[in-house]
């Protein structure tokens, strides 16, 4: 065995996962070599002293009696608890409510026509239905979303505000 | 023991898992909704990686417990924030591990320390474990503590982050991808950390040691 083939089995030695050939190995290496007998007292410390950090504790017994107390008071210094519901309903419905708008602004399209002649056509109209909903608006000259479309559209903007909540 | 007779044998547990997953995002909605016995019962279903998070950084019961108490707290009054449907406990962890962040981050950052910074427990400790090797085993209790001890200087020289990843590796026993997303970092930075932490460490009890041994 060589010195370079310590470290790899001080780490096995560490998870309790060295074959015995190996750790006898090791030991007459750990004997022979000043280097690697230093390298193998300090790995061998790091853990003892890494091990005392690991504690079991179970909370006291008036742990619950008291995060009780502090909820309750907390409960009460928030906004009004029903506000808060139905702020939470209403968050629920913003979807949906887009999702009308959209349907709305769609069928509007269609009913008025194109007001100019078909200038974006094929897969370019649907990238932008993707990405701007004002396309749609302000041109009018493009193919009217399918639902899909425009649920995917949802979605995307749906997916786009809640990246990083909820961590 | 064939495919299918493995296959069977996993059935109970994974249905167990599932009934657990369903009855944790119950008391989840329930605690958005405001219900408190919710919200404890969901405490006490974590309580125990919490209290250990805590533990590895404080050492007396009244201090972990007050710094759980934070821990709980901040999470009830966040967890109308908790996107349904995600994990839970990593989201727990997360706001644990923050909390023992400020924590530290109020601690003043030792400077390297020599072997004349320790105390008399910590240097025979020392000195033992360089000439015998440590002893583990029964009627060693003072001996823990002076470990203990020992090890809670040399990690306070170390950076807050990079005292969290190691300890919540060696200690926790976290993976890289958990501590990464405990400290709000990439799986690349939760490594950086966790190897700077770890060379700091030894070198700190490499010098000691050779303090020591220079000593005799
Ligand atoms: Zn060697």
């Amino acid at each position: 065995m060589t010195c370079r083939d310590t470290e790899n089995l001080l780490e096995l030695e560490r998870k309790g996962e060295i074959p015995p050939g190996e750790q006898q190995a090791l030991t007459r290496h750990l004997a022979a070599c000043r280097r690697c007998g230093e390298t193998a007292k300090v790995a061998r410390l790091s853990s003892v002293l890494l091990g005392t950090l690991r504690q079991e504790i179970v909370p006291g017994p008036s742990f619950y009696a008291r995060l009780r107390e502090r909820l309750a008071a907390a409960g009460s210094a928030q906004p009004d608890s029903t506000l808060l519901h139905a702020w939470g309903f209403a968050r629920r419905l913003i979807p949906a409510v887009a999702l009308g708008v959209l349907v709305l602004a769609g069928v509007t399209i269609s009913l008025e026509g194109p007001s100019m002649p078909r200038q974006v056509q094929g897969a370019h109209s649907r990238e932008i239905y993707a990405f701007s909903l004002e396309e749609v608006n302000l041109t009018g000259s493009v193919e009217r979303p399918n639902q899909d479309q425009m649920l995917a559209f949802v979605l995307m903007q749906g997916q786009a505000r809640g990246a990083g909540s909820g961590e | 023991m064939n495919d299918n007779d493995k296959e069977k044998g996993l059935e109970p547990a994974r249905e167990q898992r599932d009934e657990a997953a369903q009855e944790e995002a119950r008391l989840i909605r329930q605690a958005q909704d405001g219900n408190q016995r919710a919200f404890e019962a969901l405490v006490r279903l974590h309580e125990r990686l919490v209290f250990g998070i805590i533990g590895s950084f404080l050492r007396r019961r009244q201090d972990v417990e007050d710094l759980a108490q934070e821990v709980f707290l901040k999470a009830y009054l966040a967890i109308g924030r908790f996107r349904s449907g995600a994990p839970f406990a990593p989201w727990l962890h997360r706001i644990a591990v923050n909390t023992c962040y400020d924590h530290l981050r109020g601690i003043r950052r030792r400077p390297e320390i020599g072997i004349a910074d320790l105390a008399e427990s910590e240097a025979d400790f020392l000195d033992r474990y360089v000439k015998k090797g440590y002893l583990s085993g029964g009627g060693e209790a003072d001996d823990r503590l002076a470990a203990r001890d020992l090890a809670e200087r040399i990690l306070a020289t170390l950076p807050p982050k990079d005292r969290l990843a190691i300890t919540l590796r060696e200690v926790n026993g976290f993976e890289i991808a958990q501590i990464a997303g405990s400290l709000g970092c990439s799986r690349a930075a939760a490594k950086v950390r966790l190897f700077r932490a770890r060379r700091a460490m030894q070198a700190a009890l490499r010098r000691l040691i050779r303090q020591d041994e220079h000593d005799e």
